[in-house]
């Protein structure tokens, strides 16, 4: 008898400690050691939710829908816990657990609200036409009239030019609706020019049996024209608008070969200009400094070059390398070099057409503790200040971050504000905590810098920002993508969000594990720097890599590396991989990978291929992957990895002696090497060095990654 | 145990630790000539070594074994390609274990980590090392010591022993910053010359000492070694030892088999150096007119 019980009492704990670890790894928004919470629906919400799914298991019809309709309107637009680890607005659950009730179920729910839905349908017109239909859709989709109210909201979706949600409603009839007396040709014909448009490859070819075999006879009426299915689906391909990561094995550029001593083309040491006229103990003050190590950061538009070294913006002939304007002079960073030891010198960005330049980064010469990073537009002829964001009041307590992305003639940035206060003053927060922030993303009309929406993406419960004791804030930088209508940020925060670009909606995020919030007594105790373990790595946090329909990131602080596709909603697959690993590109055999050092993955496998150490690791800077070699600068020059076997096929020392490193750009027939010290220009050889098979790839295309 | 009998015990034990140094000295007694003899001989270093370190990290144990492998082949193939006779790789202990999880002195707990979320980290100490230097000149060696830290920087190793956290002294590394180990373990005959130096040093003292109290050396009654050539105590362990004894954790020893060698930091020429205790008898002399008029108030030295 107590042999039994003892072998039951392990059972219980067993089960007891799997459970708990299944509750530890689950993913959820409520949880509240994440980093950052979407904003969450009430718990009255996610109590309804609770009892739709007790009373639809005992098959009480009416209470189970009456429960999801007593949740308010204003919280559908706030989020739950899905599947797979989404987190999704309340509109979307609610569509897709009325979707997935049992046609006993869907017969009763549309008995209690099929009169409703008409009512609302009837009135679906004039200025409120989109918003009405948008809550047919997410509330009354599975009525009798649910099908209609999508179809038409499809319509409008797509005159818009919101192709990607214009598809997402009528695939949602052709997958939820089969009983739909729309036609089925004529839906899935609209629902294929969709994806077509929005890029959707594999769900277009998904459809393309039932096209070509089902439909191909039938003649459908669009825009008033009458037209057979065959004649509009010949030919229908998928518009490549938006770019795809994987490195291409096509060709376009020259390999970055360099032939065996070569001297740079041209240089532009502002090193040299910031360390002119010191006495050597400020030589020795500047050295030591952070900002010494800094990198400028560049970009390439239109035969220039143009950077941002700590918030001094200046551009470069990339034919002479001579300097044509620039914002202020490099000299007065030695006076800072002592005062400003919290300034992230990463955490300055540019991005250029070829009218503008914009430039975001904090100003060294603001001593102010609660400093914010200005967003400036300037004219790229000149460099004069066209707007900037201190000057809108729009920006008011705004602290952007990140890179900004432009796509479609809109300027993208994440931002962080406090939720409740406006003024500048109470983005200040102590002792790592958040202050009560919230992570967005803005955006902007890049002409006069107006806003044209923000979107929330979350509260932040973790600021890790030390201004009272000297450090710098190291934590991982938002990234932004653009993706066929969408705009995907990584918050290096848990959480992949996906917003729609034209209004600026937050479709869904999704959570992947991250180190949890610490407690502040453990981070408390920094005095002048001198505890700071901080990796070196901390910040590196990349954008997502586009692939096919696949997105493939992984964040600053996870130890998983994600796939997902995010027009399915599916994950992927995942692989637990270091926390100090970083995404340099793909191609279709590996994912390329920095960090301690670097590596491939093989795509099929998910196995690391090859691993190669380079001096100073590859933690940070601009690599170029190429299908026919990868580069990177490191202290000790330019090393060539064979994406093969990942051998060192040859270091080219160059001209960059003494910098710690930096960022490789091929542009315009030049390898653009930047490091803390200068700007090097070097040309190129004809052919790879030291590969054997040299002259048949060195055609092959380039693709830089960030 | 109550509070009086550890004391009682604490006595117990005081008593004892003094009371051993007290039944030494009286084992030493003062008979004869008791005197330190130090002897030196030096040449240059006949070998050099530098340390590097391979270490790899990961969530998965299979990737970190492909990195650290990847790692280690990188280097040994770079030393290889150099087909320098003179020059080996040796490989020093593996360690396996868990990245990121030291204890912390100043937080007085180890860092805060995810529940059964370990990343497993393999690290070698490898050691080139280069022999027969003492018949290169000047400039070829220079030459040759640039050659290997190039090769090992541009294989990715890291160079010296900076890794490990000293919470000692809140940084990383021991303090040093020398990149080359010059080694002197060829020194038997200069050994033998250092004893020999050591010996009549000794003897030279002890007569002194002798002429001084009116004495004559005797024959050698005991001999002891107080410093003998290659067996120090490095300046690390020492370091090592303090950290452990303070905070009780072990900041990276790396134990290896014990071996007869003298290290510098520079290229010089490094001192074999022995000291001897030696005892010597008084021996029975013709009386001294001078020693007699001056009675010793005591005996001995």
């Amino acid at each position: 008898m107590l042999r039994i019980a003892i072998v039951a009492v392990m059972f219980c704990a067993a089960a007891l400690s799997a459970r708990a670890d299944d509750e530890e790894k689950k993913i959820s928004n409520d949880r509240p050691d994440r980093p950052l919470h979407m904003p969450a629906a009430s718990s009255e919400t996610k109590e309804a939710f609770d009892d739709f799914d007790r009373f639809a298991r005992r098959g009480a019809w009416e209470r189970a829908t009456k429960a999801l309709y007593s949740i308010a309107e204003d919280q559908a637009g706030r989020f739950v816990d899905g599947k797979d680890g989404f987190i999704v607005p309340v509109a979307r659950k609610r569509r897709d657990v009325l979707s997935a009730l049992s046609p006993e179920g869907q017969a009763a729910y549309r008995l209690f609200y099929d009169s409703d839905a008409e009512k609302l349908l009837a009135e679906a017109n004039g200025p409120k036409e989109q918003e009405t239909l948008e809550r047919l859709y997410s509330s009354y989709f599975l009525t009798s009239v649910g099908d209609n109210a999508a179809d038409r909201l499809g319509d409008l979706y797509f005159e818009k030019g919101q192709a990607d949600r214009a598809a997402d409603c009528w695939l949602s009839i052709l997958r939820e609706r089969p009983d739909s007396e729309l036609s089925p040709a004529l839906l899935t014909v609209k629902a294929a020019l969709a994806l077509a448009r929005a890029g959707r490859g594999s769900e277009l070819e998904a459809l393309r049996p039932d096209l070509n075999d089902r439909f191909a006879g039938e003649t459908v009426t669009l825009g008033g024209r009458k037209t057979k299915v065959a004649d509009l689906i010949q030919g229908l391909k998928v518009v490549k608008e938006q770019a795809d990561d994987t490195i291409p094995r096509s060709a376009d550029t020259p390999a970055p070969a360099l032939p065996e001593s070569v001297g740079a083309a041209w240089q532009v040491r502002f090193g040299d200009s910031v360390t002119a006229g010191m006495t050597p103990e400020e030589r020795a003050q500047w050295d030591k400094s952070p900002l010494s190590n800094a990198v400028p950061a560049v970009t390439v538009q239109g035969g220039k070059l143009y950077a941002n070294y700590l918030g001094h913006v200046f551009a470069i002939d990339l034919t002479t390398g001579k300097m044509l304007w620039r914002s202020a002079s490099f000299h007065d960073l030695e006076k800072l070099a002592n005062q400003n030891q919290m300034i992230a010198t990463n955490h300055y960005a540019v991005l250029a057409d070829d009218a503008h330049v914009w430039t975001l980064g904090r100003d060294p010469k603001n001593q102010s503790y609660n400093a914010t990073s200005p967003l400036v537009c300037r004219r790229a002829e000149t460099g004069e200040v066209i707007w900037q964001s201190p000057d809108l009041t729009e920006y008011s307590g705004m602290e952007m971050m990140g890179t900004p992305i432009l796509a479609h003639g809109t300027l993208f940035l994440a931002g962080r504000k406090s939720a409740t206060e406006t003024s500048s003053s109470s983005n200040i927060s102590f002792y790592g905590s958040s202050g009560n922030q919230h992570q967005y993303v803005m955006a902007i009309r890049p002409r006069d810098g107006k806003i044209v929406w923000t979107a929330d993406v979350g509260a932040l419960r973790d600021g890790t920002r030390y201004y009272y004791y000297g450090q710098a804030d190291n934590s991982p930088q938002p990234r932004l993508i653009y993706r066929a209508g969408s705009i995907y940020i990584d918050t290096h925060n848990g959480i992949l969000a996906r917003i729609d670009a034209e209004s600026g909606a937050v479709d869904w995020g999704y959570g992947y594990p991250t180190d949890p919030v610490q407690n502040s007594m453990s981070r408390l105790i920094i005095i002048n720097g001198m505890l700071t373990q901080s990796s070196p790595s901390s910040s590196a946090g990349g954008a997502p890599l586009r692939s096919g329909d696949a997105l493939i990131f992984k964040g600053a602080k996870s130890d998983r590396l994600c796939a997902i596709d995010p027009d399915r909603m599916a994950l992927l697959w995942e692989r637990p991989i270091a926390k100090s690993a970083r995404l340099l590109g793909l191609d279709d055999e590996a994912i390329y990978l920095g960090g301690p050092e670097l590596g491939a993955l093989d795509r099929k496998t998910r196995a690391l291929r090859w691993s190669t150490p380079l001096p100073g690791g590859s933690d940070d800077g601009r690599v170029i992957a190429r299908a026919d070699g990868i580069w990177q600068l490191t202290p000790r020059g330019i090393f060539e990895v064979d994406p093969r076997t990942g051998a060192v096929r040859r270091i080219f020392r160059g001209d960059d002696d003494g910098s710690s490193g930096g960022d490789l750009i091929l542009a315009e027939g030049l390898l653009l090497a930047i490091t803390n010290r200068a700007i090097s220009a070097y040309p190129l050889g004809q052919a790879p060095g030291g590969n054997p098979d040299g002259a048949a790839v060195s055609g092959k295309t380039t693709k830089e990654i960030e | 145990m109550t509070r009086s009998n550890l004391a009682v015990v604490t006595v117990s034990l005081l008593t004892l630790l003094v009371a051993g140094p007290a039944r030494a000295q009286v084992a030493d007694g003062l008979d004869g000539f008791t005197v330190t003899g130090k002897g030196t001989a030096s040449a240059l270093p006949n070998r050099l070594e530098i340390d590097l370190e391979v270490s790899a990290a990961s969530e998965l144990s299979a990737d970190a074994i492909v990195k650290y492998r990847d790692a280690k082949k990188r280097l040994e193939d770079a030393f290889a390609t150099l087909k320098l006779p003179n020059v080996a790789v040796e490989e020093r202990a593996l360690a396996v274990d868990q990245k990121g999880q030291a204890y912390s002195p100043y937080y007085m707990e180890m860092p805060a980590a995810n529940k059964g979320k370990v990343e497993v980290q393999l690290s070698r100490k490898l050691v080139v090392s280069c022999k027969d230097i003492g018949k290169l000149d000047e400039e070829s060696l220079l030459q040759l010591v640039a050659r290997l830290l190039d090769v090992a920087q541009d294989a990715g190793a890291k160079i010296g022993n900076a890794t490990e956290y000293n919470p000692y002294y809140g940084r990383y590394g021991n303090g040093s910053n020398a990149l080359v180990r010059f080694i002197l373990d060829d020194f038997d005959a200069l050994q033998e010359k250092a004893y020999e130096a050591a010996i009549v040093d000794a003897k030279a003292r002890a007569t002194r000492l002798a002429k001084l109290s009116g004495t004559a050396v005797g024959r050698v009654a005991g001999v002891r070694e107080l410093k003998v050539p290659g067996d120090n105590v490095s300046p690390q362990s020492l370091m090592q030892t303090i950290v452990a004894y303070e905070y009780g954790v072990n900041a990276g020893q790396d134990k290896e088999a014990p071996h007869k060698e003298i290290t510098s930091d520079k290229f010089q020429k490094i001192p074999v150096e022995v000291a001897l205790q030696v005892r010597f008898e008084v021996a029975a002399a013709a009386p001294n007119p001078k020693a007699t008029t001056t009675k010793p108030a005591g005996g001995g030295q």
